[in-house]
């Protein structure tokens, strides 16, 4: 198909932002602490799109919170009434913006998990009353290495519409049909793209990506066999021991979508909520089993839990590596462990 | 099940049975007169059971496939869940979802000898398996049960463990007997020694403690049995039950889709430790 693509002035973008808002919840990257963090957002003025590289935390919790609430119930004389909390995200109305080429990958990676054999309504849901403007990345950040993971700086799916900064306009790539609406619908903001632009952004792209390619890494979406035959390495002893089992990889990774579920009661135990929770391979509670066995006592299995999920097990589980290269669990690690050194290591 | 997956259906208990001190058997019906008629599940799979206000547990399925007036789950008191549904009464509500997961290989060993190895409570989803043997045992070749639990008083099932023995050979033994105990006493392994089996033509069925299924798995291997004809039901804590969590997964295969009945060829392949014990 051939694909249409268009520029957009900055300020118009803030116009087109307070027309979504409208009728949409609108997430956007905000100034948070030492960084950026999506966020729902009042006013586009709020919005920072100069970010570099990614957000402090992944946008998944946006599609699948960190605390959701499933179900609710009240135990009466005559039988259990369960309310169901799907219901009220059938009238939810999102756009996320500024959202990276790493990251809408990781939502990808999310689809497939979540519609494996069963289908998480919950996260179908979200998903499909989200409508998503991709943002590249102008320069990458410290442990970005999306070019090895086959996740960036550009992508041809997985977006409605996908933004490149140009400097004083975006160049706007429309990547579906719901993207195509907005252009449809809102004419007095977009410009035909020409050659220039789509030159311009081409030269963006090929920097950024020489940049990251400088690194040298291996290719991470062909790691599998490598990794299988590396499973009794030396090597990840000495992670296990450096590893603190903390849990900060899982939960900023935007492809973990491992979770508790419990039941919260009221006090007057005449109502309930079911609830979910993110969990983490990380903790040691996390195979543990009525009888009390634990499957992955030692802190080295729980370390190759992860490392493995991501780029050999998700290969068996939905055709693709589940690492989008966004560098985050290297950023956060309080033992300094780096999945690129790892994989370095182990190349000896 | 239609809908929402996450969402349980309410189900009555019918009848609770006390098997052991701490150990009883639950008869469910879905109020839903339809849904409980479409109830269709093999034996080995498992439901998801909700105490509401304590949560949510797997527990295998203990009844026959072919009571379709009800189904039951045979329970030990352990934590949160089962402690809470010890204390319910006939008539309570429960919230139930499934069927999920794979069963015993039933058809597909149709003509061999069975021989069944059960540990402690791990003997449920092996009840369920009898049954339907029992429902079809010209099908089938020779069948034995050996069965071990920690005491006499912790055996499960006794008085129907006498009404199988008509049909099937049933072995017990304990760890520690009483006065009044004159059967058997070791591990369950112990039972092997009076066994003639011929490994080509007989395949194994084990549910128990991994420990269990460590040392009776080995033993099968040495008597010649090959690796297909070693079948295991694994425990893991399978909070979805869909392949979601994450909580089941060994070596990324997730128990509650894939198993928890696998054969021991594919067990063998997972690269964990806990699992790799049997692969030694």
């Amino acid at each position: 198909m051939e694909r249409e693509f268009l520029t957009i002035a900055k300020e118009s973008l803030n116009e087109l932002v307070d027309r979504l808002m409208e009728t949409h919840q609108v997430i956007a990257p905000v100034p948070r602490n030492d960084g950026v963090v999506f966020d729902v957002i009042s006013s586009p003025k709020e919005m920072d799109l100069e970010y570099r590289g990614h957000t402090l935390l992944p946008p998944k919790r946006f599609f699948f919170p960190e605390k959701e609430i499933l179900f609710v119930y009240k135990v009466k004389a005559d039988g259990v009434e369960i309310h169901d909390k799907l219901e009220e995200l059938k009238s939810l109305r999102q756009v996320i913006i500024g959202i990276r080429p790493c990251d809408i990958t990781g939502l990808l990676v999310l689809d497939k998990i979540f519609t494996k054999m069963f289908k998480d309504p919950y996260y179908i849901a979200r998903r499909k009353n989200t409508l998503v403007i991709g943002l590249t990345c102008n320069e990458p950040a410290e442990y970005c290495f999306c070019v090895f993971t086959n996740s960036g700086p550009l992508l041809k799916e997985g977006f409605d519409l996908l933004l490149t900064d140009l400097g004083d306009r975006y160049l706007v790539e429309v990547g579906t049909e719901k993207g195509s609406n907005v252009v449809r619908f809102n004419p007095d903001i977009f410009s035909k793209a020409g050659e220039r632009d789509l030159r311009e952004r081409e030269e963006i792209i090929r920097e950024v990506a020489e940049r990251i390619k400088a690194q040298k890494l291996p290719d991470f979406t062909s790691l599998y066999d490598f990794m299988r035959r590396n499973f009794n390495s030396k090597i990840w002893e000495k992670y296990g021991r450096k590893c603190l089992a903390c849990g900060k990889c899982n939960f900023t990774c935007p492809t973990c979508h491992c979770f508790d579920v419990f039941d919260d009661p009221d006090l007057s135990l005449k109502s309930g909520k079911r609830i979910r929770v993110w969990d983490s391979c990380h903790f040691i509670s996390f195979t543990r089993v009525a009888s009390g066995e634990i499957f992955r006592r030692e802190r080295t299995s729980r370390v190759k839990q992860r490392i493995y999920h991501k780029l050999c097990y998700s290969v068996d589980e939905i055709g693709i590596i589940s690492c989008v290269g966004c560098g985050r669990c290297i950023d956060v690690c309080s033992a300094g462990i780096d999945v690129r050194e790892v994989v370095r290591e182990l190349e000896g | 099940m239609n809908g929402n997956p996450y969402i349980p259906k309410l189900a009555v208990i019918e009848n609770i049975k006390d098997e052991t001190p701490n150990i009883k058997t639950f008869r469910l019906k879905f109020l839903d007169e339809a849904l409980q008629k479409e109830f269709n599940f093999a034996p080995g799979q498992f439901i998801e059971l909700t105490v509401f206000m304590y949560g949510e547990a797997p527990f295998s399925i203990s009844s026959s496939p072919f009571s379709t007036d009800f189904f039951e789950i045979t329970v030990k008191k352990m934590g949160t869940v089962t402690s809470a549904l010890m204390r319910k009464k006939t008539g309570d509500l429960v919230g139930v979802r499934g069927p999920f997961g794979r069963g015993w290989p039933l058809v597909e060993v149709r003509g061999m000898n069975i021989l069944l190895v059960g540990g402690g409570i791990g003997i449920a989803p092996l009840r369920s398996a009898i049954l339907f043997l029992l429902s079809r045992r010209r099908d089938y070749g020779d069948i034995t049960l050996l069965y071990g639990a920690r005491t006499p008083r912790d055996l499960v099932f006794k008085e129907e463990l006498e009404r199988w023995s008509e049909h099937l050979d049933v072995r017990v033994t304990v760890d520690r007997g009483d006065e009044k105990w004159r059967g058997r006493v070791g591990v369950v392994t112990v039972l092997f020694d009076e066994l003639e089996l011929d490994p080509k033509e007989t395949v194994c069925f084990q549910c128990g403690p991994p420990i269990m299924m460590y040392f009776v798995t080995k033993r099968l291997l040495e008597m010649g049995f090959p690796k297909d004809h070693i079948v295991v039901s694994l425990e893991r804590l399978m909070k979805c039950g869909m392949g979601f969590c994450g909580h089941c997964t060994i070596s990324g295969r997730y128990v509650c889709l894939e198993g928890p009945v696998f054969r021991y060829n594919e067990v063998k392949g997972f690269l964990e430790r806990a699992v790799e014990v049997y692969s030694e």
